[in-house]
């Protein structure tokens, strides 16, 4: 009695192991990018799951997507910046992004040519941080996206920092061509490390606020990062 | 031992500015990354010199035509000097627009000598300029030819018989006598490894400050001993230096040689498709060679029409023909061949009556394939492959200047501590990109660490004040005349909630042109938005020449 059920468990773990094997010989690609450990609690899949898209809004935002990139190209998959105006390199190496692996792309930013630009870096990059321009139309997005879907991509959509301009940076959430898997929302809520005039700036307290259509439920993170 | 092959090498001097020129007489220059990399002789006269900077070159020359590095236009005014050099010698081999190398054994035979026959092809050329087949700016073409062993002497000899003709306005080869290759190679300066031979500039200045100034000393050190400092490139410099091939023709015996052959029972007079089996062709022609552990260095490729129409032309490359190279090649002999066709008589139209009927590559030089031989970018992996096509067509659309890869260079400015390169100018430079990316230590008087993620590469200005409402300053003894209270940048108000700094920089203080005195400060603000929303932001602002800009933010 005792061996039948030592036989029925190992049958079934074989089973498994055949159902796995299956899972695992269907797509071609790795389906997940990996993340460093200390974003990976922030998304859902703990991982870039591929074909998806992630909006990273507010003033911590470039920070963050570079944090999310780090470990996947360090591991081997291309990173393209498609349209960000003014990346700070040597933040994305100290984040871990390995440049080598890293190309800038400066794309018109006409509806058109953005789209063209971006479908042609999604054919052989991995992985995509993108500054989506405000003239970007509806349909050209979806193109975008089905082609991003098809060839397994990730795209991270982040924000151009505007300086002189008076509108806040908040405001800029109401042109959303792209309908985000995940969205990361930052605010900074303080600085540490500088004192009038003394010391230097170190660490900042960043609220995360996760949501998207592949969140089931809205939640709230408080960081401490290092940049 | 074989007998030495001699080499005959035909140099236009700076041939793409030549051919860019308007005229013969117009000072011009080609520039490539914001470098002259060709110019005319009259440009030459204003003092402006290969690897200037475009800003110097204009300073020396106001006149100056700037003319931009357009590969395909010296290509394809290449053709007309190839077409003329082909009738004399029947397999030539061009490695670059403006150059030449064919064997010169069996012309020389026939024409009654390498002086005879360079004057001869040099004089076809002339006569093909005077018929005016070529532009008006070739007038003032300088060619040189050069006759010798090795394929390094030739290059040198071929370029100061250019040189001569240019300053002389008289031709005259520069034969190097058989067998005296290594004599006459010896007095060279090490520099010439660089400039012909593609050692680079940083190996060969490190040898000058070991006391090896000339190929010679090179030469007479023993090899073990180069090898044992330089690893394979040591071998590499004692070969070049006392006269061998720069790579050696083959250390392990010849794979057997691969028929790579295609005929077409339909003739086929569609570029697209002659281009597409060719590179078929190739991808199988290089896995072969690979797959021996061997590189084809040299290659004929050789197209027949349905009339038995022939063109057969030589390709050369040192470091090893790799598919895109192969496909490239013969894009440039197909297109050279349709035009020769189309200007010559209306009769022997090869493809728009006839059609092609084979297509055949034949590897002509096979060398083993080193461990140096890195890829494009250093990778092999699937990725690294489809990523590089993906960033050639990004290139393809934008233009190359908006596809850029980082390059570290250090510095303590946070803009300069990488340098933006366009990726394709780092397909050139190749490899060695991914090992420099490792960023050293920080520099001295860099800010700490974190640094800032939005860096604007033209800064903008602001406004920050102190209490007062006045503007701040900073001391000669840089120390702020008060603490910041806002900051003002275009409409927006900031208050300052804390800061940090100044911290001082002086650069190159002894340079007048070049020096920079600045002073920087981090500051966190606050901005309370229409609906009392705080907004933390963290900058970088900058003090220089007396105005504040916003250098950085902490994004």
């Amino acid at each position: 009695m005792q061996l039948d059920t030592k036989q029925r468990v190992t049958e079934l773990s074989i089973k498994e192991l055949l159902a796995t094997q299956q899972l695992n010989t269907k797509p071609q690609v790795v389906e997940r990018l990996a993340v460093a450990d200390d974003v990976r609690e922030l998304l859902p899949d703990s991982g870039l799951v591929r074909g998806r898209i992630v909006r990273c809004s507010g003033d911590a935002g470039l920070s963050l997507a570079l944090s999310l990139c780090s470990l996947a190209t360090q591991q081997g998959s291309w990173l393209g910046v498609v349209g960000v105006d003014h990346l700070g390199l040597l933040a994305a190496v100290e984040h871990g992004v390995a440049l080598e692996r890293t190309v800038l792309v400066h794309p018109p930013k006409t509806s058109r040519e953005w789209s063209i630009t971006v479908a042609a870096a999604i054919e052989g990059l991995d992985l995509l941080i993108v500054a989506v321009p405000e003239r970007l139309s509806v349909n050209d997005a979806r193109r975008v996206q089905t082609r991003l879907q098809s060839r397994r991509a990730v795209m991270i959509i982040v924000e151009n920092t505007v300086l002189s301009q008076s509108r806040s940076m908040h405001g800029s959430n109401e042109s959303q061509q792209f309908l985000a898997d995940v969205v990361l929302d930052t605010k900074t809520k303080s600085w540490s490390g500088v004192d009038r005039g003394a010391g230097y700036l170190q660490h900042r307290d960043v609220r995360i606020r996760v949501s998207g259509r592949r969140v089931a439920r809205e939640r709230n993170y408080l960081v401490t990062r290092s940049c | 031992m074989p007998a030495p092959r001699r080499l005959a090498v035909l140099r236009c001097l700076d041939w793409s500015a030549v051919v860019a020129a308007k005229n013969s007489t117009t000072p011009c220059a080609v520039i490539h990354a914001q470098r002259v990399i060709s110019r005319t002789p009259a440009a030459m006269r204003y003092g402006v010199q290969v690897g200037m900077r475009r800003r110097h070159a204009q300073a020396l020359c106001p006149d100056i035509e700037i003319v931009a590095h357009q590969p395909s236009r010296d290509r394809t005014a290449f053709d007309a000097v190839v077409r003329v050099v082909n009738e004399l010698v029947p397999l030539i081999e061009v490695s670059e627009p403006g150059l030449i190398v064919f064997a010169a054994r069996g012309p020389s035979r026939y024409m009654g000598g390498d002086g005879p026959m360079a004057l001869k092809i040099v004089e076809a050329l002339k006569t093909s300029v005077a018929d005016s087949h070529l532009t008006a700016s070739l007038v003032g073409l300088a060619v040189g030819v050069g006759v010798a062993d090795s394929r390094l002497a030739a290059q040198i000899a071929s370029h100061a018989s250019a040189m001569a003709s240019s300053s002389a306005n008289l031709f005259v080869p520069y034969v190097v006598e058989p067998d005296k290759t290594n004599e006459w190679l010896a007095p060279q300066s090490v520099r010439v490894l660089s400039e012909f031979a593609n050692i680079n500039r940083e190996t060969i200045s490190l040898l000058e400050r070991l006391g090896l100034n000339t190929l010679r000393d090179v030469c007479t050190l023993s090899e073990s001993v180069l090898a044992g400092r330089f690893g394979e490139l040591g071998v590499e410099l004692h070969r070049l230096s006392r006269g061998d091939e720069q790579y050696p023709l083959a250390v392990v015996p010849h794979p057997p040689e691969h028929l790579c052959i295609e005929k077409f029972d339909e003739p086929v007079s569609d570029q697209q498709i002659i281009i597409n089996s060719v590179q078929r062709m190739a991808v199988a022609f290089t896995e072969y060679y690979s797959v021996h552990g061997s590189v084809c260095v040299r290659i004929v490729i050789s197209f027949e029409s349905e009339a038995g129409k022939r063109s057969e032309r030589l390709w050369y490359r040192p470091q090893g023909l790799t598919t895109s190279a192969i496909i490239e090649n013969a894009k440039w002999q197909l297109e050279a061949w349709l035009a020769s066709d189309i200007s010559g008589d209306p009769e022997s139209h090869a493809l728009e009556n006839y059609g092609l009927v084979r297509v055949q590559l034949i590897a002509d030089e096979v060398r083993t394939d080193t461990a140096q031989q890195l890829r494009l970018w250093g990778g092999s992996t699937q990725t690294d492959e489809t990523a590089t096509q993906a960033i050639g067509r990004l290139s393809e659309l934008l233009g190359s200047s908006a596809v850029q890869v980082a390059k570290w260079q250090g510095g303590r400015d946070i803009l300069d501590s990488y340098e933006l390169v366009s990726a394709t100018h780092a397909q050139t430079i190749g490899s060695a990109n991914s090992h420099e990316q490792i960023p050293a230590q920080k520099w001295r008087g860099a800010l700490p660490n974190p640094a800032p993620s939005v860096v604007y590469s033209e800064p903008v200005q602001v406004q920050i004040n102190d209490q007062f409402g006045k503007l701040l300053s900073v001391s000669a003894r840089h120390e702020l005349s008060a603490s910041p209270v806002s900051v003002i940048i275009g409409a927006t108000h900031y208050k300052v909630n804390s800061w940090a700094g100044p911290w001082p920089v002086e650069e190159r203080w002894w340079d007048l042109a070049r020096s920079r005195r600045l002073v920087r400060l981090q500051l966190v603000c606050e901005k309370i938005t229409v609906d009392s929303v705080s907004q933390i932001l963290a900058m970088l602002v900058i003090l220089e020449h007396g105005e504040w800009t916003v250098a950085a933010i902490y994004s």
